[in-house]
């Protein structure tokens, strides 16, 4: 998705969880509405956790994409 | 979920692992945690029982194993780091048992100053279990 302009990226390759998910909320806490983070992960638990916590926590996921076991997520931050 | 209140028995490392982390994940996404840690586990609070923490049984050999895959997963591999760090999101309470206190050698002189303190059981339980959104015991 390389038309989606990112305003910050959050590079959690290599970790597990709890800590992509950890990253992740402290990352979206800094960004304003609107603002969209791209998150990149090696996590295959991510693949379930962050569309999940998108969903809970009323962010919009705007594409996943994996291309060789790295995961690449863009959210919108709504909220 | 607003709230979560884990009891923790068990304080070989390996074991202690999974009940913090979840904390850490729900905490960091705002949920308020509290944590009692009873029997053995309660050892945990004071500075020198995390740091004496161990794998046991069947798995002790791998403990050097294990402890490179917490870092690699960005973890603290001292618990008491991982104390701190989920006492730094600010949603956190960390009790003591006060049965497990008397019998295992944890007072207010040596429990850890993140510990919010040591406390009964039976206020734990109907004060934080019972009215949390999520219960778990480890």
């Amino acid at each position: 998705m390389n038309d989606i302009k990112t305003t910050a990226t959050l590079d959690t390759s290599g970790k597990c969880c709890p800590m992509p998910m950890v990253e992740t909320n402290k990352a979206i806490k800094g960004l304003a509405l609107g603002d969209i983070l791209e998150i990149i992960a090696t996590d295959v638990g991510t693949r379930t956790d962050i569309p999940s916590w998108c969903e809970r926590t009323g962010q919009t996921l705007l594409s996943m994409t994996e291309e060789n076991q790295v995961l690449h997520y863009y959210v919108r931050k709504e909220r | 979920m607003k709230t979560m209140a884990i009891v923790i028995r068990d304080d070989a490392y390996d074991k202690i692992l999974t009940p913090l982390a979840f904390a850490y994940l729900t905490a960091s996404e705002g949920t308020q945690v509290d944590l009692l840690f009873v029997n053995w586990a309660v050892k945990a609070l004071t500075a020198e029982g995390a740091a004496k923490l161990r794998m046991d049984g069947l798995h002790a050999a791998e403990e050097p194993m294990v402890r490179a895959g917490v870092a690699k997963a960005g973890l603290p591999t001292e618990i008491y780091d991982v104390i701190k760090a989920l006492k730094a999101t600010g949603c956190v309470n960390f009790y003591a048992c006060s049965l497990a206190g008397a019998i295992f050698g944890v007072n207010e002189s040596n429990l850890i100053p993140e510990a919010t303190g040591i406390v009964g059981a039976a206020w734990f339980l109907n004060e934080k279990a019972v009215k949390a959104d999520h219960c778990q015991y480890f």
